[in-house]
């Protein structure tokens, strides 16, 4: 018995424990305006149940599980089920509250509004 | 030896799927590192699942309508090409651009024919589902005897 053999039978006896997924952060596009910061993450093959996204303290935190179930034998894979994960740091002024999230096509959006405070606003000159 | 570039891109993906198989017995003890050898291409990843009398492709098409896809299927040859569109919005300060944008063509030669009259093509949550049924005449058949 080689060693691979040896190991596969132990994670065989081994019940409990479930195979872990390998996490890789998504790709991500970001863009920001006066109004907002855009996030842009690819996580294709990602239901929307399986997305969560956390901002606590500062930290942007995505997540997102990609369950797909193989049917047949596998001649070859380039991607398997993973876990999508990736921590940013969000500027405290960022209004928490209005935060969106919207998931198309495999394509998470995020859009970070600026709070009010934060937006740049013009001053008038007054004339004496 | 290498004559044009894909030889050598080709290498790389030797050595990914090594690297795949190292990670998958070393799994339960360390990370996988997630790199991956070869060039910064945009062409999808894409599986592979044979059961009986189909193939099932599969392919990561993040952000992609169906309609900027197109499966072109000859014989055993497949072709899955498409475009694209750059989101970036208007007026907007980019930060990052990590995800690709732009035409994208991938071609397969399958191990056997395919009957290109009943394939099945599915595109959801930016993962490509193709369902190709063998071909009739290639299958096994029982052949009675009189």
């Amino acid at each position: 018995m080689d060693r691979s053999q040896e190991i596969t039978k132990q994670e065989e006896k081994n019940i409990e424990k479930t195979k872990k997924l390998y996490e890789v952060p998504p790709a991500v596009d970001i863009y920001e305006n006066e109004e907002e910061i855009l996030v842009y993450a690819d996580m294709p093959g990602v239901v929307k149940d399986d997305i969560s996204v956390d901002i606590d303290n500062g930290t942007l935190s995505i997540s997102g599980v990609r369950k797909l179930s193989v049917n047949g034998s596998i001649t070859y894979e380039e991607f398997s089920n993973v876990e999508y994960v990736r921590n940013f740091s969000v500027p405290q002024t960022i209004d928490v509250e209005k935060v969106e999230a919207e998931l198309k096509n495999g394509v998470l959006q995020l859009h970070l509004p600026k709070s009010e405070a934060a937006k740049p606003r013009q001053i008038e000159i007054k004339t004496a | 030896m290498f004559t044009r570039i894909s030889d050598i891109d080709r290498l790389f993906e030797t050595m990914n799927l090594l690297q795949k198989r190292l990670d998958n017995l070393y799994g339960d003890y360390e990370k996988s590192s997630g790199y991956r050898w070869g060039f910064e291409q945009n062409t999808p990843r894409t599986n592979l699942y044979e059961n009986g009398d189909n193939f099932e492709i599969r392919a990561e098409v993040p952000g992609l309508e169906k309609d900027d896809l197109n499966v072109k299927i000859q014989g055993n040859y497949l072709e899955i090409s498409g475009q694209r569109k750059s989101d970036t919005p208007e007026s907007y300060k980019t930060h990052k651009t990590e995800r690709s944008s732009g035409s994208f063509s991938r071609s397969f030669t399958l191990s056997e024919d395919v009957d290109s009259t009943r394939v099945d093509a599915t595109l959801k949550d930016g993962v490509l589902y193709l369902t190709l049924p063998k071909n009739e005449a290639v299958k096994p058949k029982k052949i009675s005897i009189s």
